[in-house]
Formats: C-alpha cells, sequence, structure tokens
C-alpha cells in the first residue's frame, strides 16, 4: 500500500515537472548561427560573438531577464547557406530557442529567414546588408544591421559631390557586393547623370586580380570604387596599389565596406591603405550610449583591442530580443515578435524607430549613423583619421588629402 | 602594352603554378592517386613563413628553408602514416586504393585546415617580403619586389627539380619507380622509400610555394583551396603525372587566365581553368603531355 502511494506521488511528481512551466533558474535560450570556421568569414563571426558574449554577460550579472540568465546556444554555419538553413532547423527544433540573432554574412541569411519565418520564431538580423532580406516582409525578421540601400546612397551623394567624372566599381560575386555596386549606380545615374559609372565583378575566393586592374592602368577613373569583404578586399587594396592606379594623385580608393575597421586590416594592407576614403558605421566621434561605451570598454580589455561597429551592432541584436523579452513579459515566440514590432526601446547605438513600410526599409532600423573618413597614415587608428564627413555632416570634398603622384 | 603586361604577369603566375603542381604530378606519376591535401602543404608553407618571420622575427631569408623544412617533413609524415598501407602488405586494401587515397587526404585536409584555424586564429596575415621594394617599373611592366623575386627562385627551382630528376641517381630511381614499381623493386631500388621522398619533395615545393606567395596572397586557413584547384586542372592539362607536362601547362594557363579575364570576362576567370579541366577530360584525357592508358 505504501510503496503504491510512493508510486503515485513519484509519477504525479513527474507530470507536474513535465508540465510545469520554465523555473527561475531556467536559462532563456536564444539560438547563434555564426561563421566559426572556412570559408566563410570567421573574423566577422568572431566579433559578432564576441558583441554577444559581453552583453550577456553584463545583463546576466544584473540579474538576467524576467529573473532568468540569458543562455546562447552557437551553431558553425562555415558561411555556407545550406548549412545556415540546418543550423537555424536545429537551434529551433531541437534546442527551442525562443529567437534567433547574430546572422553576418547576406546569402546565409537570406536562407536562414526562409526556416524562422517556417517556424514563426523571431529573427534579428545582426550584419546581412543585402536589401532583399527586408524586401521578402518576414514579420519575424527584424533587421539591426546596416544595409545595402543607405550605404549605397550615401556612396552616390559622395561621388556627386566630388564632381568627378569617371568612376569604376569592383565588386565581390556575392549578394552583398553586386546589390551594393548595382544600386549605387542607380543612385548614380539618378543624381548625377553625367558621371560615367560601370562596375566589375571580382570572385571573392581569387588571389589574383592584377588582370582587372592592368586596363586601368592606361586610362585611370577618378575614383575606384570596392564594394568587398576581407580576405579579398585587402588583396585588391594591395594589388591597385602595386600597380601605381589608387590611391594616386589622380585616382581616389574609396571603400564601401568600413574595411579599417576590421583588426587584422593594418596586417594585411599597407602602403595601399594610406590614402583611403572609407566609407564607415563607427568612428570614436559618434555619438555613444553609455551601454555602448560599457562595452567598448569591456572590449578592449578582453582582446586588447579599440572596439569596432561589428561588435556593437552583435550586441545591439540581442539587446533588441532582450527588451523584446522583458516588453512580452513572455518568451513565447509569437508574443515576443508583436512586443517587438509596438514596443518603444532604445539600442545600444541610440537608435529607436524601426521602419514598417515596406521594401528594403521593412522592420529595418533606418537612421544608422555613419562618416566618411580618409586613412592619411600607415597603421593609423581610425580616431586619428581624417573626417571628411562627420556624423550628421555633410561631405566636404576639400578635406581630402591626395598623395603626391 | 596591355597585352605585354598580361603576357608577363600571366608567366608570372605560371611559374607559381608550376610550382604548386609539380608535388602533385610527382604523387600522381608514382602512387596513381591524387593528393587532395596537397593545397594544406602550401598552408602549412605559407603559415610557417608568416609566423617565424612575424612572430619571431627572424629574417625572412631564414624563414624561407624553414618553410620548406615544415612542408618537407609533413610529407614525410603523411606518408610514413597515412600512405603506406597503399602499397605495403595490405593486399586487400591495394584494390580500394583510390577510394583510401580520397578519403584519407580528404579527411586530412579538413584537419589541417581546422587546426590552423583553432590554434593560429582565422585572420589573415600578410607575411613580410624578400625585399622591400613596393612597387617599381621594368619598362612599361609595374611589378613588385616580392613578385619578382618569387618568379626567379620558382624558375631556379623548376631547372633545378629538373636537373634533379634527369640526372640524380634518386631522381633516375624515382623515373623508375614511376615507370614500374615491381620492376624497379626487382631491379634493387628501394620503392617504399622512393615513395617517401617523392611526398618529402612535394610536401617541400608545395610549402616553399606557400612561403613565396605569402607577402602576396595574405594567407589565412583556407588558402589551401585556390593553389589545389590549380594544381588539378594544370596535373590533368599536363598529362596526369607528367612532370614536364605539368610545368608546361602552369604557363599555358597563367598565361590564357589572364587574357581570358580581360578579353572575354573576368567574372569567369577562376572558372576558365575548370573549364579547361571539363574539355580536356572530354577530348584528350590523357591530357597534353601524357601517354594513353594501356590495359593488358
Amino acid at each position: 500500500m505504501m510503496s503504491r502511494c510512493l508510486r503515485y506521488l513519484t509519477g504525479l511528481m513527474g507530470f507536474a515537472f513535465v508540465l510545469s512551466p520554465a523555473s527561475a533558474a531556467d536559462p532563456i535560450l536564444i539560438g547563434v548561427s555564426l561563421t566559426q570556421s572556412p570559408p566563410g568569414s570567421v573574423v566577422q563571426g568572431m566579433q559578432v560573438k564576441d558583441g554577444m558574449e559581453i552583453l550577456k554577460d553584463m545583463v546576466n550579472a544584473k540579474g538576467g531577464v524576467l529573473g532568468r540568465p540569458i543562455k546562447l546556444l552557437y551553431e558553425d554555419n562555415q558561411g555556407i547557406p545550406e548549412k545556415g538553413r540546418a543550423a537555424t532547423e536545429k537551434l529551433i527544433t531541437s534546442d527551442k530557442v525562443v529567437a534567433l540573432a547574430g546572422g553576418h554574412q547576406s546569402s546565409v541569411c537570406l536562407a536562414e529567414i526562409e526556416v524562422a519565418h517556417r517556424y514563426k520564431v523571431p529573427y534579428v538580423n545582426t550584419n546581412c546588408w543585402t536589401d532583399d532580406v527586408r524586401k521578402r516582409g518576414y514579420p519575424e525578421v527584424f533587421n539591426t544591421s546596416p544595409y545595402n540601400t543607405l550605404v549605397s546612397s550615401v556612396m552616390a551623394t559622395t561621388l556627386a559631390t566630388m564632381k568627378v567624372k569617371r568612376v569604376v566599381a569592383f565588386a565581390e560575386n556575392t549578394d552583398y557586393g553586386i546589390g551594393q555596386a548595382k544600386l549605387t549606380g542607380e543612385l548614380l545615374k539618378a543624381q548625377a547623370p553625367q558621371i560615367e559609372y560601370k562596375y566589375e565583378t571580382l570572385d571573392r575566393s581569387s588571389k589574383d586580380f592584377t588582370a582587372a586592374v592592368l586596363p586601368l592602368r592606361a586610362n585611370p577613373p577618378d575614383v575606384i570604387v570596392l564594394s568587398m569583404l576581407p580576405p579579398a578586399a585587402y588583396l585588391a587594396v594591395n594589388q591597385i596599389y602595386e600597380q601605381g592606379v589608387a590611391p594616386s594623385a589622380k585616382t581616389i580608393l574609396y571603400d564601401g565596406s568600413g574595411l579599417a575597421d576590421y583588426p587584422d586590416f593594418w596586417q594585411n594592407v599597407k602602403e595601399g591603405g594610406k590614402y583611403m576614403l572609407s566609407f564607415a558605421l563607427y568612428h570614436p566621434q559618434m555619438k555613444q550610449t553609455n551601454t555602448a561605451l560599457d562595452i567598448a570598454a569591456e572590449y578592449q580589455k578582453r582582446s586588447g583591442r579599440e572596439v569596432n561597429r561589428l561588435v556593437l551592432q552583435a550586441a545591439d541584436s540581442l539587446e533588441l530580443v532582450i527588451q523584446g523579452i522583458k516588453a512580452a513579459n513572455s518568451t513565447e515566440p509569437d508574443k515576443l515578435i508583436k512586443a517587438m514590432q509596438t514596443m518603444k526601446f532604445e539600442s545600444i547605438r541610440g537608435i529607436s524607430n524601426f521602419s514598417t513600410k515596406p521594401g528594403y526599409s521593412f522592420q529595418q532600423w533606418l537612421e544608422i549613423p555613419y562618416v566618411n573618413y580618409e586613412l592619411t597614415a600607415e597603421k593609423q587608428p581610425i580616431g586619428q583619421t581624417i573626417l571628411i564627413q562627420a556624423p550628421g555632416q555633410k561631405f566636404d570634398p576639400s578635406k581630402i588629402v591626395r598623395p603626391s603622384k | 602594352m596591355l597585352a605585354l603586361d598580361l603576357l608577363v604577369n600571366g608567366l608570372i603566375y605560371g611559374c607559381f603554378y608550376a610550382l604548386m603542381a609539380v608535388g602533385l604530378a610527382m604523387i600522381f606519376g608514382v602512387l596513381k592517386i591524387v593528393n587532395f591535401a596537397h593545397g594544406e602543404f602550401f598552408m602549412i608553407g605559407a603559415y610557417t613563413y608568416v609566423l617565424i618571420a612575424l612572430k619571431l622575427g627572424i629574417s625572412p631569408w631564414l624563414a624561407l628553408p624553414c618553410a620548406a623544412l615544415a612542408g618537407g617533413l609533413l610529407g614525410w609524415v603523411v606518408e610514413r602514416l597515412l600512405m603506406r598501407p597503399l602499397y605495403q602488405g595490405y593486399g586487400s586494401w591495394s584494390l580500394m586504393k583510390d577510394e583510401y587515397a580520397v578519403v584519407v587526404t580528404f579527411g586530412l585536409s579538413l584537419l589541417l585546415v581546422n587546426l590552423v584555424d583553432k590554434i593560429v586564429g582565422p585572420y589573415s596575415f600578410r607575411g613580410p617580403p624578400l625585399i622591400d621594394v613596393t612597387r617599381f617599373a621594368l619598362g612599361p611592366i609595374m611589378l613588385t619586389g616580392q613578385k619578382a623575386i618569387a618568379a626567379v627562385v620558382s624558375v631556379l627551382l623548376m631547372i633545378g627539380l629538373a636537373m634533379f630528376i634527369k640526372r640524380s641517381v634518386w631522381g633516375k630511381q624515382i623515373q623508375a619507380v614511376a615507370q614500374n614499381r615491381l620492376g624497379a623493386s626487382l631491379a634493387g631500388i628501394d620503392a617504399t622509400r622512393t615513395t617517401s621522398l617523392i611526398f618529402v619533395i612535394s610536401g617541400l615545393l608545395a610549402a616553399l610555394s606557400g612561403a613565396l606567395l605569402a607577402p602576396l596572397v595574405n594567407p589565412s586557413p583556407d588558402i589551401g583551396a585556390f593553389p589545389a584547384v590549380k594544381s588539378y586542372v594544370i596535373v590533368v592539362l599536363g598529362g596526369m603525372g607528367s612532370l614536364w607536362g605539368a610545368m608546361i601547362a602552369a604557363l599555358i594557363l597563367g598565361v590564357s587566365e589572364a587574357f581570358f579575364s580581360v578579353y572575354i570576362s573576368y567574372d569567369y576567370r577562376d572558372a576558365f581553368g575548370l573549364i579547361i579541366l571539363v574539355l580536356v577530360l572530354l577530348f584528350r584525357p590523357q591530357g597534353l603531355f601524357g601517354e594513353k592508358g594501356r590495359q593488358v
């Protein structure tokens, strides 16, 4: 009799345990699919991870969210869309994450958002620039990342302001590179139709771009625009310089991806980086929130390096999920999505409004701060570069310094 | 003038390709297997050079032989541990040597890439140049000091290898084992030791080419994919296992890639090599300088 009672009691307790909601100590699981091994951009993956880890530790040190700690579950997608799709599927169905964040390569994001959309789980895009991620109009996808339309319109305005005659762009053969180069051309045509613009697609896995640069030696353009990411972009900068094409007295080299922001920039690009003009999403002179300053200090402590935009973007995308959970007072994905669409919040970079307009701006932070600066010495820290366009100011071409030959 | 520029740059890259590919051709010539980890020998050479020169501050001229040594050592270890089952005492294994070689060398390739990624990190490094001349004009052609030196060293190495194979006793043993392993053994040649030597030479050349190109291609853990793909194309184009064929095919590929990318399309520059690969396999499977296989 006694043993039967005990059996019932144990059974009831087990049943109650299965049915009970997550206990106060249970961590909130957030999935992060990023590149941790080649062939994708491991450098970007590491920075995204660093930014998220710092913010997670800061939040957990203050007691977590809804009294529960945050736990980040990482999956390595190697920068391959199929692997990203599988990683997202696993994180949602097997690990039961409440949201996903950290996507940093456009082609992978495009594959992953399909899975998030199918399971109706919130997906925060950390660094996928291609407009197509927004154009699909999925309510689960929130974009704290920069976007190609922003970058291309800034670059087109810059080129128009410089009053140049001929521009050649080198774009890597990815959704990001081709998308940015095409769009810059279209926007430039609308703003300054007299400027001759053409772009050349380069294979990002290639190691030799000399053949693409050689035809420019006889007839150098006024500006060479780079829509490329490391490591291919570093090789392109070196080879353009080695052929004597740019930066030169005649030709400006204009980078559209904030190359100097990457921690390995100066160890890969030496003289070729001097006098390079760069569109960038981080500069110490930008307005910083207290959280951003804390993250910058912690990043410096942990890595010994100056903070960069990708670390802050990553922290921002996790911050959005955290504030969403607080606003929804729940970790249910559908409630979380609703809260993230309607709540008022303050991001780490001081941006607060999502646009709901369809197209490239759907669920996108529109007012992402940017600058244009010029590197004027080798190994120059970003804080010491010349700001050709300070945050919130107009581009001033008279500040551009050119090499003597 | 553009054509001259393209010809010179194409020939220079052809020399680099040749240095990468001859080791692969030699291994195929003797063992009739494709080494899928060949690109990682290149990567090990590049990293050894960069780390010794940058982190230890040793002269790049001393880092170069160290890289060659590391590649040779890796080749020797791979042959001892992974390749011997193919031809020594494992009768049934030799029946499925193609499958074994593919699996083991492909696995080794993944292992080496991920080991370097975890131990050294994912960041790419630009190796220090052998001479500090960023750019100079040679008539109408613009070159870097490193490119010029690397091209000259590559040509000298190719000439040295050709003389070694043709004149030295070891070279003659390699030729004998490549022609008929059993026959060479019956004539008193130690085929096992000769195979070991081929792996050492193959590793050494690939690593040297990695070290010479390290200041030009900024090595990262996955750098081996680029020389590997080029080498496969060259080996097939030149004739599987033909050393001379590989050297000439490398120059042809370097020059034709340069012209193709400017006059036809830069987008498909690297695909061009693969188109050549498919065409050669379809219409002349023995390659430009290979012989048709016969089965008796």
